[in-house]
């Protein structure tokens, strides 16, 4: 489904990507760990088609299309999520009216006719409750005054009723409470599907106890310097990131 | 040879003066006035940017041109089906009253007549009227206007009365090349309440001037929820002043919404005369293009316990250029004063300019006074959010637009008018490329 090939990619001046290989098939769950900075949000961004990061060398291909000729928004037509490390407020464009506009979008584009409004709404409803978001969300603006976890649901929200061929989640975890974090990954495992590909960047490990993921890759400077099963990431756990970086070199 | 008279030599007042003669009939009740008005604003002459109340709008385009006052056309033209909720509409065109345009029935209490036939029925009143209400010797354009102004409107709210729909006045260009000076006069009687909506107009091949002056007498208790849509042509020029004196308790609610005009200022003054009076301006204007939208504000807190609040946001694309200046004076011994002022400005381009320039001038000391301004371009990480989300660039952009303008839309009472910005958004907006 994804395959990620020798991808270099440079923000600002400065490699971050060097070299990233990865190929992800349907079905799977892929977690990428990794120290700070060691590129594991920038590959997911990149992904997705955020601007200002400059791909120098390599390629990745989703569905045999070349993702990275893609504007943003083909790309979430085509079925890619990102779910942001930091969702972005914006007062003044209401949630429902985002949430309506991304499925017709992505509906449009499959040749699809656009949702039926009550049909929409008993289904943004269900999925409301799913992640235990109070309905009062909906007419808010997108994300405007949500907690940092209410974010996180949001996002997981949008998510479900988009339902991606591929979801990139961002360090999903970060800033989530043990509640919080046991809805988000309910939210994400009743999304695992066989025809479905999800791949998770973290730092820490626990959420890979809510989400077991299929693969574990260990980010280093731009790159992947180990992948194994679920072993590696309770293996990284105990010993850290250091060991990893010295095999490396 | 004094300043005066190097200044009437100046071709560009001499053209004024020349149009002026040019008109004078004789019995004009107002012939004295009007005189007066024009030496006064032969001695001021067009305001340079040496005045700071015109330091970032340069006037030289107007000063050049030579427009001839306009005449009442002699055929109605069609006008744009616009604010049809309205249930009073009167319609202005080239400055003058066009009964056949206007329609609906004036409500018990509310009185509106055209200010040409008034001069004819009642010229003493009117002249003591216009007396009373100025020009502000200051305002080198509400003297020009007093000095050519023909027709315009009274609008005479009885005490007690309370007119919740609207008034709307639909000022339409058909004439090109000529300058019009339009007199909207508003008495507005004790505890009564009305809503004035001001709609400016043209055909887009239209190159005219407009300079507008309404003024409006409060009194105590009383309310004017007053909107001015500058949607003129973009090569016309349009000058516009409001000037509200406001008694105990009284409320003057305005927005300033400027769209149109190839250079355009608004200059809004309002007089706290009375305890518990209050001002709240609301506006928007988003020049594009070369246009240029000046809006210029001055609140005076000359009663203690009033209240004034300003929010003002701007959007220039292109190499359009807007400008906000606020000015608050509070009065000596006007004590318990609450005046609030935001400025919030979006620049699209890299070749919009916005200037915003917050101005407090305070003489007592239990007051409360606050400004903010903030000028920034469209958030970047909210624009691939949505693009991430499936919506394409332009849609996103247009929708952080108007999410930009979302409390000044929300503020605006009547649907019509509402509907009327929330489409000119969207369609200015939608269509635009990505700017470079």
């Amino acid at each position: 489904m994804l395959k990620v090939n020798d991808l270099h990619v440079r923000v600002d001046g400065k490699q971050i990507l060097n070299g990233l290989n990865l190929e992800v098939k349907p079905g799977e769950v892929h977690a990428i760990m990794g120290p700070n900075g060691s590129g594991k949000s920038t590959l997911v961004q990149v992904l997705a088609g955020r601007d200002g990061y400059e791909v120098t060398q390599g390629s990745a291909t989703y569905l045999g299309k070349d993702l990275l000729s893609l504007p943003p928004e083909e790309r979430a037509r085509e079925g890619v999520f990102l779910a942001f490390q930091y969702p972005v407020e914006i007062p003044g464009v209401n949630n429902v009216y985002l949430l309506k506009a991304a499925l017709n979008a992505a509906r449009k584009h499959r040749g699809l006719p656009e949702v039926d409004a009550f049909e929409f709404l008993s289904l943004v409803r269900e999925k409301m409750k799913l992640m235990q978001m109070d309905e009062s969300f909906l007419n808010r603006g997108v994300n405007e005054g949500f907690s940092g976890g209410e974010k996180k649901r949001n996002e997981i929200l949008q998510m479900m009723v988009l339902e991606p061929t591929l979801a990139l989640l961002d360090e999903t975890d970060s800033g989530l409470d043990i509640d919080a974090l046991r809805i988000v990954a309910n939210g994400v495992n009743s999304l695992r599907r066989a025809d479905r590909a999800i791949v998770m960047v973290t730092h820490y490990q626990r959420l890979l106890d809510h989400i077991v993921p299929d693969y574990v890759h260990v980010l280093s400077d731009g790159r992947i310097v180990k992948s194994g099963d679920k072993s590696l990431a309770l293996e990284l756990e105990k010993r850290g990131y250091d060991w990893l970086k010295q095999d490396a070199a | 040879m004094t300043a005066l008279a190097t200044k009437s030599v100046s071709p560009n007042l001499e053209r004024i003066r020349t149009a002026f003669e040019q008109r004078a009939r004789d019995g004009d009740p107002l012939a004295e006035w009007r005189r007066a008005a024009l030496e006064r604003f032969l001695e001021l002459g067009f305001p340079t940017q040496r005045d700071e109340r015109w330091k970032y709008t340069n006037l030289r385009r107007l000063e050049m041109r030579n427009f001839a006052p306009a005449e009442a056309p002699h055929v109605a033209p069609t006008l744009p089906d616009a604010l049809t909720d309205a249930s009073l509409r009167i319609a202005l065109v080239d400055g003058h009253c066009m009964p056949s345009l206007s329609h609906g029935v004036q409500p018990p209490g509310v009185t509106v007549i055209g200010l040409g036939q008034w001069l004819e029925n009642a010229p003493t009143d009117a002249a003591a009227c216009l007396g009373r209400l100025g020009p502000d010797p200051a305002s080198a354009f509400e003297n020009l206007n007093a000095a050519f102004v023909d027709d315009g409107l009274v609008i005479d709210i009885a005490p007690g009365t309370q007119f919740d729909e609207a008034i709307y006045v639909v000022h339409a260009w058909h004439t090109s090349g000529r300058m019009a000076h339009p007199r909207i006069v508003v008495r507005l009687g004790e505890n009564s309440r009305c809503t004035l909506i001001e709609h400016y107009i043209g055909a887009p091949q239209i190159e005219s001037f407009t300079n507008a002056v309404v003024t409006i007498e409060a009194q105590a208790g009383a309310c004017l929820k007053h909107y001015r849509l500058q949607q003129e042509s973009p090569k016309t020029f349009h000058i516009g002043t409001v000037r509200a004196r406001l008694a105990k308790d009284a409320r003057y609610l305005g927005h300033e919404i400027a769209l149109g005009a190839a250079l355009g200022r608004a200059d809004i003054t309002g007089l706290l005369d009375g305890p518990g009076a209050e001002m709240k301006l609301r506006g928007l204007f988003a020049p594009a293009g070369s246009q240029h939208l000046d809006t210029y504000t001055r609140i005076e807190h000359i009663a203690p316990y009033t209240n004034s609040e300003e929010e003002f946001r701007g959007i220039a694309d292109g190499r359009g250029r807007g400008v906000f200046n606020g000015k608050v004076k509070v009065h000596p011994n006007a004590q318990h004063i609450d005046a609030r002022q935001l400025s919030r400005n979006l620049l699209l381009s890299e070749t919009a300019e916005i200037d915003t320039k917050p101005e407090l001038e305070i003489y007592a000391n239990d007051v409360k006074c606050s400004h903010g301004a903030t000028t920034g371009q469209l958030d970047a990480t909210a624009l691939f959010y949505l693009r991430s989300r499936g919506i394409d660039a332009s849609t996103a952009r247009a929708l952080l637009i108007r999410a930009f303008a979302e409390s000044i839309l929300t503020s605006i009472e009547p649907q019509g008018l509402r509907t009327t910005l929330d489409n000119w958004l969207a369609q200015r907006f939608s269509s635009t490329e990505v700017s470079p």
